[in-house]
């Protein structure tokens, strides 16, 4: 099980699994809240100063995600946001959800968002949050496999304040029991 | 203003251009966690 988080991935190289060509690299990771995963990511062009590119990469076109790079079978898994779901062809980029506060459903504050974590590989399965606690220091929580995502702050269950980690070891030890205490598993 | 204040003011300018360059980098190259909305 190897644990990613979406800054490990943003800016990443796309390499294509045929020809090896580096046809892009990863601006935003892109996710689904509901369904618990990640839906697709957007691109930047290569090159030192270059910017947003127009194709972007859904999630079912990545062939793998490595520590390295993102690998596609060919260029032609970018596709033009015409011919990409609704939802990685115009990502609402209001919905980033970095620094935004978590709050347990008894109204306790976490902290805020400081990163994502995906379980990388075949599911790109979303599994926590990296947090920054209100004290400064870094931590992370497990998720629910579905988690609602509206407002400026994401609600946890109160469960999960027992379930904090210091390090993304101690959080794939923690993600199965904390679904498996929620009744998820 | 003799050598070393000229070497001095060269050294200003490249370091200015170089902070630039990284800001203007980090400016386009952006990116986020964007969270889709729910379909439910």
């Amino acid at each position: 099980m190897l644990l990613m988080t979406a800054s490990q991935i943003r800016g990443l190289p796309v390499v294509t699994v045929q020809g090896g060509e580096d046809v892009a690299e990863v601006r935003d990771v892109i996710y689904s809240p509901e369904a618990g995963r990640l839906v697709g990511v957007t691109l930047n062009k290569r090159g030192f100063l270059a910017g947003r590119s127009r194709d972007v990469l859904p999630a079912e076109a990545i062939h793998a995600i490595g520590q390295d790079a993102v690998m596609v079978l060919d260029e032609s898994s970018l596709v033009t946001p015409e011919d990409a779901p609704e939802d990685v062809g115009h990502p609402a980029t209001e919905r980033n959800v970095l620094e935004d506060d978590i709050l347990t459903e008894g109204g306790a504050s976490l902290g805020k968002v400081a990163d994502l974590v995906l379980l990388v590989g075949s599911s790109g399965e979303v599994v926590g949050y990296q947090i920054e606690k209100p004290g400064g220091e870094r931590g992370y929580i497990p998720l629910p496999a579905q988690l609602s995502v509206s407002g400026v702050a994401l609600v946890v269950p109160n469960m999960t304040e027992e379930f904090v980690q210091d390090d993304l070891v101690g959080l794939g030890g923690a993600v199965d029991e904390f679904r498996t205490r929620l009744g998820l598993t | 203003m003799d050598a070393i204040g000229w070497l001095i003011l060269v050294v200003i300018v490249l370091v200015v251009v170089a902070v630039a360059f990284v800001i203007i980098r980090r400016k386009r190259r952006g990116g986020g966690v964007i969270a889709t909305k729910d379909k439910g």
